[in-house]
């Protein structure tokens, strides 16, 4: 562990399957893209360590698989997240529209301290598609829907042109980091000689 | 190398004593007196000198035929192969084999772990290794080399399954582990060299340490989970959050494990999620060992062959280890807020968990449940424990004066018991803290056994350069009335000549198994199998040497003695012919799976008395209301003799107890 301290970020990627998710992670992290769909079967972990000003930050990015099948994968899988990333497809209205599912389901699983606030991002991913012909959903459209639940950031993305995709992940480090909470200080008891020694001792097993 | 009936040995120096490959076993002995009916009822018709309990004898004629293969193999390697100890054939055969077992002779700088019985295709690997080393190294000679070698059912699990890691493509065993590689994808890279290399792991850059040296700190410190040798490693733990943050890596920088640690935490809160707990998954010859302690998730990954049970309870002693550093307190931080990142709370304290996974591998006081004291006068240590006496009156819950990881004297205020295990953690964690050997500290302890949930404070201070003076209170504004303590209870050491006595004792060293005085009631036989051994060695081999690197009477290598009473354990000292640390790691490993075969409720245990041999050891263990001994012998020691003499073993401790036990230890005893 060194001296340094270093922030250790959970980053959650959620949307409907085929999105591209696991594409811009892949395009993120190992700076590759096949146009090759290959499923996420449950949960794909990547790490990437970036600098958002002066602070060191590992982003452990937990690519999850969109389909409904493995949505039971719940709670213990949402715990402890410092940022989800919403992510669509600017072609497929349907994937858009299920962004308010998305959103509500992770909140109820991750419980998160303050809902009002967690840090969530959206990518509308897939703008390179046909020169943005066959696009359904307009950008105006994605902001108003994100202005509307408490100004997410919202970022258009194409992990196959590597369009934005540095942008958005560096905004979602800065968003997770801005909502952590303060450091508690950390003082636990001491024991109290007279209250516990006797309960205690007996009660020690050997 | 050798050859049936020959000398094939190469001695590399005087120390290296190996025992003569004409040496006969004697099939025929009749049961020497002195024995009690106890032993003849379990022995007495055993004449085919199987082993008691061993549940897998029918692998020996196997093993035989590997060694066979081996053989040819070594003299194609050629070279200088110094063969440390040969095997004996199972069964009425004339010639003794060599066995396989290489010290580290070549310049690689590792030395190589192996985990006791079942291991020869992890041996056959090493020398694969080896000679790949010596060829060029190249990948192909090495897994072909496998695979003409390794026939028979040991091929099965090593060569193709190589070291598991759950971050790559583990043929779908679970949906969580396909695919899930981390950030460079090379979930395919494990190949048949890993497989060979596998041995460099824990020894590696220690070729040169004496047993129990260790170097702090946290080694391979660059590696991740992408290295190749990273999962080489044969035995990796982990502490991961609830929510799949890292905490701890003994191997590897924890930030660039944060992949695989979310991996981990996928795998287990997916059974979690269908309200169970998953506590071990087996592949190949890899454990992966789950622990669930509150938000703290702990894992051991081991390809060490250690017996679950034994694996889980060193994660407990990891824990616990977490515990004593930050209290149960912690587990409120996540209630809080589950994003908690615990590291930052447990800056510096890496070295504190690498040493006690090491302890894991050298200190018997990890699976026995006890601690070990320093043998001493029994008037030095009764000064000892009447200077902490006084102190304890003062309202100190408890003093230790430690020397190293051994007792010296311990004292508790009434009522208050100490487990050995808080005990272990302590010196722990304060022997592996350099800090608290240059000045005197004042630091909060928890003790979990004792109480989980607050910490008291200790008050630390070397009085030389191994003595440790500990007093631990409960009020935290007590440091300077523990100086004034340890101040007097110095001056009374040093008046006593305590201090002197704990120097001469480190001087003189543990007990020594050559020192065992002879017994009177000595069977005769015993006595010509020890003349006949000693004209072999001397009729086969040039150097006369050998003779004492046989070890003790009867062929006796090495003991462990536990007072059921005191929860105090005395061991012997190492000596010739288990002058390598892979010898002496090979037995620490056979000693955990008797202990745990011993205390195993499962599969027909607990037992009271064990007789196994296999092609290292011969191993006894006898376990009684008063004590538990476990001994070792050379593979050729006869039952009746062995029998013979883990009886003396008991009465000569039984004759030293008051100096190589701390008794009357009020804290154990309620």
């Amino acid at each position: 562990m060194s001296a340094r301290k270093r922030t250790l970020l959970k980053v959650i990627i959620l949307g409907d399957s085929g999105v591209g998710k696991t594409s811009l992670m892949n395009q993120y992290v190992n700076k590759k893209f096949t146009a090759q769909y290959k499923a996420t079967i449950g949960a794909d972990f990547l790490t990437k360590e970036v600098q958002v000003d002066d602070r060191l930050v590992t982003m452990q990015i937990w690519d999850t698989a969109g389909q409904e099948r493995f949505q039971s994968l719940g709670v213990a899988f949402y715990r402890g997240a410092d940022c989800c990333v919403l992510v669509y497809d600017v072609n497929v209205m349907r994937s858009f529209d299920n962004l308010e599912n998305w959103r509500e389901e992770f909140l109820i699983q991750a419980s998160p301290h303050d809902p009002e606030n967690f840090p969530f991002v959206v990518l509308g991913n897939k703008v390179d598609v046909d020169g943005g012909n066959s696009r359904v959903v307009s950008e105006k459209k994605a902001k108003a829907w994100c202005t509307a639940h408490g100004n997410i950031p919202y970022f258009e993305t194409s992990a196959k042109e590597d369009y934005n995709v540095d942008a958005a992940f560096q905004c979602i480090a800065k968003n997770a980091l801005k909502n952590e909470t303060e450091e508690e200080i950390y003082l636990p008891d001491t024991i109290d000689v007279a209250q516990n020694r006797p309960t205690k001792s007996s009660a020690c097993e050997c | 190398m050798a050859s049936p009936g020959g000398e094939g040995s190469r001695r590399n120096g005087p120390n290296e004593s190996l025992r003569s490959f004409t040496e006969r076993k004697k099939h025929e002995h009749s049961n020497p007196e002195g024995i009690s009916a106890l032993y003849e009822e379990l022995f007495g018709d055993e004449d085919n000198e199987r082993p008691c309990y061993l549940p897998d004898s029918g692998e020996e004629d196997n093993r035989v035929a590997e060694q066979d293969g081996t053989i040819s193999r070594e003299e194609k390697g050629g070279g200088d192969w110094k063969v440390e100890r040969e095997l004996r054939k199972e069964e009425g055969t004339s010639a003794e084999e060599a066995g396989p077992k290489m010290s580290n002779e070549l310049g690689a700088g590792d030395l190589r772990e192996d985990s006791g019985r079942g291991h020869e295709g992890e041996i056959l690997q090493l020398r694969d290794q080896e000679l790949s080393t010596r060829n060029g190294g190249s990948a192909e000679s090495s897994s072909t080399e496998q695979s003409v070698v390794l026939d028979g059912e040991l091929s099965s699990d090593r060569g193709l399954d190589g070291p598991v890691s759950p971050t790559s493509s583990q043929g779908g065993t679970s949906g969580y582990m396909a695919g899930s590689g981390s950030s460079s994808a090379s979930t395919s890279s494990i190949s048949g060299t890993e497989a060979a290399n596998d041995q460099e792991s824990e020894g590696t850059g220690n070729r040169k340490e004496e047993r129990g040296a260790w170097v702090p700190g946290k080694r391979h410190l660059q590696e991740d989970d992408t290295h190749p040798s990273w999962r080489r490693h044969k035995k990796h733990f982990f502490i991961l959050s609830n929510a799949g943050k890292p905490i701890y890596s003994r191997y590897g920088d924890e930030h660039k494990l944060a992949g695989f640690s979310a991996t981990l935490q996928a795998i287990m809160s997916f059974v979690e999620n269908s309200g169970d707990t998953v506590r071990l998954v087996r592949a190949g010859d890899h454990q992966i060992v789950f622990l669930v302690r509150g938000p703290v998730y702990l894992v051991c990954i081991s390809s060490t062959d250690e017996p679950f049970q034994l694996l889980r309870d060193q994660l407990e002693l990891l824990h616990g280890q977490l515990l004593l550093i930050l209290t149960r307190a912690v587990e409120k931080c996540f209630l809080k807020n589950s994003k908690f990142d615990m590291r930052p709370l447990l800056g510096g304290t890496d070295v504190v968990f690498s040493s006690l996974i090491h302890a894991f591998s050298w200190d018997p006081a990890t699976f026995l449940k006890a601690y070990a004291c320093l043998p001493l006068p029994y008037g030095a240590r009764q000064a000892a424990c009447g200077a902490l006496q006084d102190m304890t009156d003062t309202g100190v819950l408890f003093s230790v004066l430690m020397c190293g990881n051994k007792v010296i004297s311990l004292v508790g205020s009434r009522k208050a018991s100490l487990h050995p295990h808080d005990l272990l953690l302590l010196s722990n964690f304060i022997s592996s803290s350099e800090s608290f050997r240059t000045s005197e500290s004042f630091s909060p302890v928890c003790l979990p056994r004792y109480d989980s949930t607050a910490f008291m404070h200790a008050y630390v201070q070397y009085l030389t350069k191994d003595t440790c003076l500990i007093l631990l209170t409960t009020d935290p504004n007590d440091f300077f009335h523990l100086k004034e303590c340890r101040a007097q209870i110095e001056i009374v050491l040093r008046e006593s000549d305590v201090l002197r006595e704990v120097e001469n004792s480190i001087e003189r060293g543990g007990l020594r198994i050559e020192d065992m005085p002879e017994s009177e009631g000595s069977p005769s036989e015993s006595g010509s199998t020890r003349g006949d051994r000693a004209s072999d060695d001397a009729t086969s081999t040039s150097a006369p040497e050998a003779v004492p690197g046989t070890g003790g009477p009867a062929g006796l290598w090495h003991f462990i003695y536990r007072s059921t009473y005191l929860d105090q354990f005395i061991s012997s000292e190492f000596s010739p012919p288990l002058n390598t640390r892979s010898a002496q790691k090979r037995l620490y490993r056979a000693y955990q799976k008797l202990h745990a075969s011993m205390h195993n409720t499962e599969g027909g245990g607990p037992h009271k008395m064990q007789y196994r041999r296999d092609e290292f050891h011969v191993l006894l263990s006898w376990r009684t209301s008063d004590f538990e001994l476990y001994a070792a012998f050379d593979p050729l020691a006869e039952k009746s003799s062995a029998i013979f003499v883990c009886n003396r073993i008991c009465q000569w401790i039984r004759d030293m107890e008051a100096e190589v036990f701390l008794l009357g230890a009020a804290p154990f005893n309620w």
